[in-house]
């Protein structure tokens, strides 16, 4: 299947990119995992226009064109970082491509939480009415301590988490053919 | 009661915006209500952090001065807008002003929900530990269909509305009493004694041990006899002081050396932790106080000195001599810049030194390959002066070959060829003449007013730092670059020099043209204004600001963004871009040059194990040999570059016995550390580095049978000393780090800055790696303290000569003074 990753740091330096890039490298037999990028895009102010500007316009591209989205989050204060949110208010406001695209949330934290909070914002943004995503549901992918867990070829290195993920990417496959 | 309102969106017709406009009016009997806009806010982003900007770092002091803050949100999505949610990140990375503040929470949308569930995330988000403020339960006020809620005054219209608005607030301002309460600082008791901890410093743990008393933390000694000296001094200081004096563990870390303020800081928690009390307490106390900006200062100078490195002391030193009046400044609470971390040499021709040493094996080579390059292929301003060495080249070979040679022209052709460079695009470039000239004219002069100024050098070693093509090298007797800073300042300090550090120009004043002083700024965030006849920016190079270095780049096929730096984190470009703001000129910005070997996570060039080149064994993170390990700093670059930047040096217990930086416990610390591998073969060192064993190996087994062989047909080194045969094996982690950058203003001989006309800018100088030109495309080893002890002084030397003459109040400006 054709997934998009969307990268939900702005950072330099993410092990939420990382995980992407390691989900993108694991399931390449699979899917075809295309990443996306936060950083960089300018900020969301409500314009008068409702026209998406270019960056955001060719990743709304890219998501129409996929099977489903993954997006990994960051946790800041409890909650979603800004620089994702400010993708998600342009794409509501202007193209909607998440309109009933299937979408499974991961996250990597340094802490032993795993982004579960931000996950719990992120679904609740993803189920406003001018997003209207369809997120799979029950499925939390967590995790913690990600500066420990890969080694530095980019390889998640506990075996535990190697198998939920691929459990949760097989459930997710199934959820996106039902969807599509 | 002053409350500080946040408008909670960046848009500009908001709801928000109204509704906190209408509060302050309302209750301006009640409050004073400030607004505080979040338009203007960068996206947070951890890897560009500008916390200490104007913008945020005011608008923190703002909120830390307020008894209380009322934020008024929107609802996009469920949630608030990331304005909002970035200005909140901001506020809780670097500062953390809302921490313990009493926090009113409003919000409006167009629907009728009212942002009900983006207050309650917002809640949510208040209770995180990094943002930490106190937010009112209940009172929630929700503002549905906000367009149709306001009057064309701006009033709410609905009058129920109004009440309950009134109702929430008086609430807020009682909240606000009650989360005083919880502020109230907690009683602390220690277990009164000296306790020894150990903080983190530069060059690993430094014992500390703290003294208290029942209540009180009495004193704080560090000993930093084993720290490099002058990097972290103002730590030291400054850290305990503050700790002391206010008793507290909320202290600024020192700009600059932030991993030492931490160490003690921790160290000093550690402590309190051992003396029975809970340092969470100390760590929530208020600050030190510190003292509120007050009105601008003004100063009045004769020539004013950007920058506290030895380019811009050897420039106030040489103004004091000249018996004009001097003030210094330093945006970084130590003087010391980049001077500080050189290695120490610094090169100077001096033949009658030099000829008392004698000749090393291959040293007349490298002398007869420069006599065979064909004329034509040197520039033609240099070419006179290249007949006229090979001419002195010809007669030392043929005479006394078995002392050391030198002569100013051979120190001249050496920093031009060195320096000749061609970019990706295809632009060459050379030492500008007259700079390079000057350079070599003057080096000497330069060591012998250093000696004259305090700064011993040592006459037993003629030295040749890496990549200096030659030994000239003068060498401190002591404690290498700072050596010449300790010396400088306090000759600058006894005669009268002013010396303003954590002072950071933000301006140059200009009037008709001519620079006039300038404006810059304090520790206390009040505004300093020199006035001077002359300003000489000495600020450093940009080779600690990777996103500057990127946009000139011409010369590398890539500056990744993590790379690290071998600067001192003050040297960011800063007086470049003084000089530009002014017309400034530049040349040869894209040229950079980078220490390959350096630590990959700080740039640091001294960890691991450092050994002479003819014992490196480098390999990439394949496991296998990709240069000839003798190569220049620029080719061992380029080659890591291709290689994916990381790579190790490869040594045996032999090889580790040639390392010039470190001791056995330094070594054993790396080790566990983690920055070092060590292992007892060469398999398990393989697997340590994640490459594969069998594969680094058989690199090995045949760089050991190049070395029996005396020749290597892969990469052509030939010279080497060892084998990698004797465990324990090591591995060192190395990239390549931004170290020096060329280019910058351009100036003239007598160090005038040019405009884009090539036209002299009045009243501007610059001096030492501020300015470009002279090492064009690659710099020599040693050549840079050459550079700003020569430049430094000929830029006071030139702005003192030029300053105005003092105007005659002879009898006709008298009269013409009355006809006013």
């Amino acid at each position: 299947m054709k997934f998009v990753g969307i990268v939900g740091n702005n950072a330099a330096d993410s092990t939420n990119r990382t995980l992407l890039q390691y989900i993108k490298l694991h399931f390449a037999g699979q899917h075809e995992i295309s990443l996306c990028e936060v950083k960089d895009l300018p900020a969301f102010n409500k314009p008068a226009s409702h026209v998406a500007p270019a960056p955001i316009a060719e990743m709304s591209d890219q998501i129409a064109a996929a099977d489903g989205v993954i997006i990994a989050t960051p946790e800041y204060d409890h909650s979603v970082p800004a620089a994702l949110i400010n993708v998600l208010e342009w794409f509501a406001y202007t193209t909607q491509p998440l309109q009933d695209k299937p979408v499974l949330i991961v996250g990597a934290s340094y802490g032993a939480l795993g982004t579960s909070r931000a996950q719990g914002h992120l679904r609740t943004i993803l189920n406003a009415p001018d997003i209207k995503a369809r997120v799979l549901p029950g499925q939390e992918f967590l995790l913690g301590h990600s500066l420990q867990v890969f080694d530095q070829q980019g390889q998640l290195t506990d075996q535990a988490q190697v198998q939920s993920l691929e459990e949760h990417m097989a459930d997710f496959e199934k959820f996106a053919a039902a969807n599509r | 009661m002053k409350i500080i309102g946040v408008i909670g969106t960046n848009s500009e017709n908001s709801a928000t915006r109204q509704l906190l406009q209408f509060m302050q009016k309302q209750f301006a009997q009640q409050a004073q209500i400030e607004l505080l806009e979040i338009k203007d806010y960068p996206m947070f982003n951890v890897s560009d952090d500008q916390s200490d900007s104007d913008l945020i770092a005011g608008d923190a002091a703002r909120i830390e001065d307020a008894d209380g803050v009322v934020i008024a949100t929107s609802e996009h999505n469920r949630l608030i807008p990331s304005s909002l949610k970035s200005f909140l990140e901001w506020m809780s990375y670097k500062v953390h002003p809302f921490n313990s503040k009493p926090v009113m929470i409003v919000g409006t949308s167009i629907t009728k929900q009212g942002s009900a569930s983006a207050q309650l995330a917002l809640r949510q988000i208040f209770d995180a530990p990094g943002v930490g403020g106190i937010v009112m339960p209940g009172n929630e006020f929700l503002l549905s269909s906000s367009r149709t809620a306001f009057d064309a005054a701006g009033n709410l219209k609905d009058q129920g509305t109004v009440d309950f608005l009134g109702k929430c607030f008086k609430t807020f301002l009682k909240f606000i009493q009650v989360a005083d309460v919880l502020n109230t600082p907690e009683e602390i008791k220690y277990e009164p004694g000296t306790y020894a901890v150990t903080a983190t410093g530069h060059n690993g743990t430094v014992p500390m041990k703290v003294t208290f008393s029942e209540d009180r933390i009495e004193d704080i000694d560090i000993d930093t006899s084993g720290e490099t000296t002058g990097i972290a001094d103002t730590v030291w200081e400054r850290v305990p002081d503050q700790i002391l004096n206010g008793q507290t563990l909320n202290v600024d870390v020192v700009s600059g050396a932030s991993v030492t303020s931490r160490g003690v800081l921790d160290g000093v928690a550690d402590a309190v932790a051992l003396a029975g009390a809970n340092p969470d307490v100390l760590k929530k106390r208020p600050k030190a106080s510190k003292k509120v900006a007050a009105a601008p200062t003004e100063y009045q100078a004769d020539v004013v000195v950007v920058g506290g490195g030895g380019a811009g002391l050897s420039a106030a030193a040489t103004i004091l001599e000249a018996g004009q009046k001097t003030i210094l400044v330093e945006k970084f609470p130590a003087l010391g810049g980049n001077t500080v971390r050189a290695g120490g040499p610094m090169n100077a021709a001096n033949p009658e030194w030099q000829n008392t040493f004698a000749a090393l094996p291959g040293e007349a080579e490298t002398l007869k390959h420069l006599l065979e390059i064909p004329i034509d292929q040197i520039d033609p301003e240099y070419q006179a002066d290249f007949k006229q060495l090979q001419a002195q080249l010809d007669a030392y070979l043929a005479g006394r070959k078995d002392v050391l040679f030198d002569s100013k022209l051979l120190h001249e052709i050496q920093t031009y060829l060195g320096g000749k460079r061609t970019d990706l695009k295809g632009n060459e470039i050379h030492g500008d003449y007259q700079l390079v000239k000057t350079l070599v004219d003057n080096a000497l002069e330069s060591v012998k007013w250093l000696e004259k100024v305090g700064v011993e050098f040592d006459p037993s070693e003629v030295s040749m730092p890496v990549g200096a093509k030659w030994r000239r090298g003068h060498k401190p007797l002591k404690e290498q670059g700072f050596a010449y800073i300790s010396a400088l300042q306090s000759y600058v300090e006894k005669h009268a020099g002013q010396i303003l550090t954590e002072t950071r120009v933000t301006k140059l004043l200009q009037e008709n043209g001519k620079i006039v002083g300038l404006k810059a700024r304090n520790a206390d965030d009040q505004q300093v204004i020199i006035h001077a006849n002359a300003v000489i920016l000495a600020a450093g190079g940009f080779g600690a600001n990777t996103k500057m270095v990127q946009k000139y780049n011409t010369y590398w096929t890539k500056v990744d963004d993590d790379i690290a730096t071998s600067n001192s984190p003050a040297i960011t470009g800063d007086g470049i871009e003084l000089g530009t703001a002014v017309g400034a000129d530049l040349v040869g910005m894209g040229f950079t040059q980078m220490m390959p070997v350096s630590d990959p996570v700080t740039g640091e060039l001294f960890t691991g194990l450092q050994v002479p080149p003819a014992n490196f064994v480098m390999v990439n993170q394949q496991g296998d040999r990709f240069v000839d390990e003798y190569e220049s700093r620029d080719v061992l670059s380029q080659a890591a570059i291709d290689n994916g930047g990381l790579f190790y040096l490869i040594a045996d217990n032999n090889i580790k016995a040639t390392a010039y930086n470190t001791s056995q416990e330094k070594i054993d610390e790396q080790v566990a550390a983690g920055t070092l591998f060590r292992a007892d073969t060469l398999e398990e060192l393989a697997r340590q580095i994640k490459v594969d064993p069998a594969e680094l190996v058989k690199t090995i087994n045949k760089y050991n049978s190049y070395v029996d062989a005396g020749k290597d047909p892969e990469f052509g080194k030939d010279v080497f000393d060892l084998k990698v045969e004797q465990a324990p094996f090591y591995a060192t982690p190395r990239k390549p780090a931004l170290h020096h950058t060329m280019g910058g203003l351009k100036i003239d001989p007598q160090t005038h800055v040019l405009n884009e006309e090539g036209q002299v800018i009045p009243g501007l100088y610059a001096a030492g790696e501020v300015a470009g030109g002279l090492h064009a495309g690659n710099r020599l080893g040693g050549n840079s303290l050459a550079d700003i002890f020569t430049f430094g002084r000929i830029a006071a030397r030139t702005a003192a000569n030029e300053k105005p003459a003092p105007v005659e109040t002879d009898a006709t400006t008298g009269a013409s003074q009355s006809d006013k």
